[in-house]
C-alpha cells in the first residue's frame, strides 16, 4: 500500500487552499444567506497565510507541519472557522506524530482525531447544519473503503464523495449552531457553508492522494 | 486579587467596555489584558493572543475570561490548550459589558474567582429588573437565617440624597468602601413590606434594589468591624457619594 507524503500532504493543503480561493464569492454568498458573510474571505485569507508559511519554510514531520497549519489558520481567520479548521489541523497532527509519511490507517486516526477537535469546539451533533455533517461521512467511507481493502486512492475518493453528499444533504436543515441558528426554519432551503468547505477539504485531499 | 482578561472581535470595543468598566473602580484594580481582534487588523479573534494574554496576567488568584460571542467563545476554550500559565482559568458565561463591570468591582474588593465569576454571570440581574421582567433574585441575596443567626447586629436607616439615587456608580463606590472591612453589610430599601435584603459587597446585588432618591435604605450590619463599616456607609450615603443632590 502507497503511503502519503509530507510532499502530498502539503499539496492538499495547497490545493485546498486554492479551492477555498476560487470559490470565495461563493462560500460567501452561502454565508451571506445564513450566517455573517465573511466565510469565503476568511478561510481564502487563512488558508493565504498558511501557504505562505510553508513556502517559507515546510516542516519535515506531520506534527510540526500541521502545527503550523493550526497555529496559522487560528491566528488569521479570525472568525469560528480559526478555532474549527484551527483544532481540526493540531489534532490532526498530534496523531499523526513525528513521521514523514502516513498509511492509510495512520491517515484514518488522524482524520478521526482532527473530527474530534471539530466536535469538542463547536459541540455539533449530525444534522445541526455544520462542517461535521460532510466531515463525519467522509471519515466513515474512508474508513469503509480502508476496511473494504482499497488503497487510500480509493479510499480518499470515497471520502470525497461522501462529503459532497453530506454538503448537499445540508440543504432543507435547520441550523442548530452558529449564526444561522439565529435564523431558525429561515436557515432550511441553504447549503451550510462550512459544510461546502469541508468537502473542498476531502476533494483537496482525494486529488493530492491520486 | 484575581486578574481578568477580555476576549473581543474588536479591540475599540474592548477598550471602550474596560474604560467604562474601570470608571467603577478608582482605587486599587485587577490586572486586565485584552485580546481582540486577529491578524492584519482582521475584526475576529485569535486563540494565540487569547492564550498570551491570559499567560501575561496570570497570578495565583486565578483569571476570568471574559468573551463576547461567536468565535470568542471558541478561541477562549482553544487558548486553554495552549496556555503555559498552571494558574485556574475561568471562562464566564456573563454578558461582555455588564458582566465586566460586575467582575472589575467584585475583583477589586478582593473576592475569590469563584465569587467574581458568580456575581459576573448574575449580572443581567439589575437591567431585567428596571425593566420589570421576572423578580430575579441575585443569588448573593441575604437569607432572613442568615441575618438573624449572628448575634450583634447594629441597624441603621439612611436617606439617599444624591439626585441619581444607588446607580452604578455609587453602588461601586460602596462595594469598594466596604470591601476593606471585616463586616457583613446587608441592604434593604423602606417601601413598606416585604422588601428585599441584599449584599452590600455586590454590585449587581445592590443595583438590582433600583433604590431613587428621597428612598430610606435600611442598613444591617455584623462583625467585629461593623461599627466602622456602618460609619463608612453612613458618611458616604449623607454625601450622596459625592454627586449632586437631588
Amino acid at each position: 500500500m502507497v503511503d502519503v507524503s509530507i510532499p502530498q500532504l502539503v499539496d492538499w493543503l495547497s490545493r485546498f487552499r486554492d479551492l477555498v480561493t476560487e470559490n470565495r464569492a461563493y462560500l460567501t454568498e452561502l454565508d451571506s444567506a445564513i450566517g455573517d458573510a465573511d466565510h469565503g474571505s476568511n478561510m481564502a485569507r487563512g488558508m493565504g497565510a498558511v501557504m505562505d508559511k510553508l513556502g517559507a519554510a515546510t516542516p519535515a514531520t506531520a506534527d510540526e507541519l500541521f502545527k503550523t497549519v493550526g497555529m496559522t489558520l487560528v491566528s488569521s481567520v479570525g472568525g469560528a472557522s480559526g478555532p474549527l479548521y484551527g483544532t481540526f489541523f493540531l489534532r490532526f497532527g498530534t496523531t499523526a506524530g513525528a513521521v514523514s509519511q502516513l498509511d492509510a490507517a495512520a491517515l484514518s486516526a488522524a482524520l478521526h482525531a482532527g473530527l474530534g477537535g471539530v466536535l469538542a469546539r463547536g459541540k455539533a451533533e449530525a444534522g445541526d447544519k455544520t462542517m461535521f455533517d460532510a466531515m463525519n461521512p467522509a471519515i466513515e467511507a474512508l474508513d469503509a473503503a480502508i476496511a473494504g481493502g482499497a488503497d487510500v486512492a480509493a479510499a480518499t475518493s470515497a471520502a470525497a464523495q461522501a462529503a459532497a453528499a453530506g454538503r448537499d444533504a445540508t440543504e432543507p436543515l435547520v441550523a442548530r449552531k452558529g449564526r444561522a441558528s439565529y435564523l431558525g426554519d429561515r436557515s432550511a432551503g441553504h447549503l451550510d457553508p462550512g459544510a461546502t468547505s469541508t468537502a473542498y477539504l476531502f476533494t483537496a485531499l482525494a486529488a493530492a492522494t491520486a | 486579587m484575581i486578574a481578568i482578561v477580555l476576549v473581543s472581535h474588536s479591540p475599540a470595543l474592548a477598550e471602550a467596555a474596560l474604560d467604562l468598566a474601570l470608571q467603577m473602580v478608582p482605587g486599587d484594580r485587577p490586572k486586565i489584558a485584552i485580546a481582540a481582534g486577529a491578524d492584519d487588523g482582521v475584526i475576529g479573534t485569535d486563540a494565540a493572543r487569547v492564550a498570551a494574554a491570559i499567560d501575561e496576567v496570570a497570578g495565583p488568584d486565578g483569571v476570568l475570561v471574559m468573551m463576547d460571542l461567536g468565535s470568542a467563545v471558541m478561541s477562549a476554550e482553544l487558548a486553554l490548550e495552549f496556555l503555559s500559565t498552571t494558574s485556574p482559568v475561568t471562562l464566564s458565561s456573563a454578558p461582555f459589558v455588564e458582566g465586566l463591570i460586575a467582575a472589575v468591582v467584585k475583583a477589586a474588593g478582593g473576592a475569590t474567582l469563584a465569587e467574581v465569576e458568580g456575581e459576573a454571570r448574575d449580572a443581567l440581574a439589575a437591567k431585567r429588573g428596571a425593566l420589570g421582567e421576572a423578580e430575579v433574585d441575585p443569588p448573593t441575596e441575604v437569607s432572613g437565617e442568615e441575618t438573624t443567626s449572628t448575634t450583634d447586629v447594629m441597624s441603621e436607616r439612611m436617606t439617599l440624597v444624591n439626585r441619581d439615587g444607588l446607580h452604578t456608580r455609587p453602588a461601586a463606590n460602596l462595594v469598594s468602601a466596604l470591601s476593606g472591612f471585616d463586616a457583613k453589610v446587608s441592604i434593604g430599601v423602606d417601601r413598606g413590606t416585604g422588601g428585599k435584603r441584599v449584599d452590600a459587597r455586590s454590585l449587581i446585588s445592590l443595583l438590582s434594589l433600583g433604590a431613587k432618591t428621597g428612598e430610606v435604605l435600611e442598613v444591617e450590619a455584623s462583625g467585629p468591624q461593623a461599627n466602622d463599616a456602618m460609619a463608612r456607609m453612613r458618611d458616604l450615603v449623607a454625601d450622596g457619594f459625592g454627586e449632586e443632590p437631588g
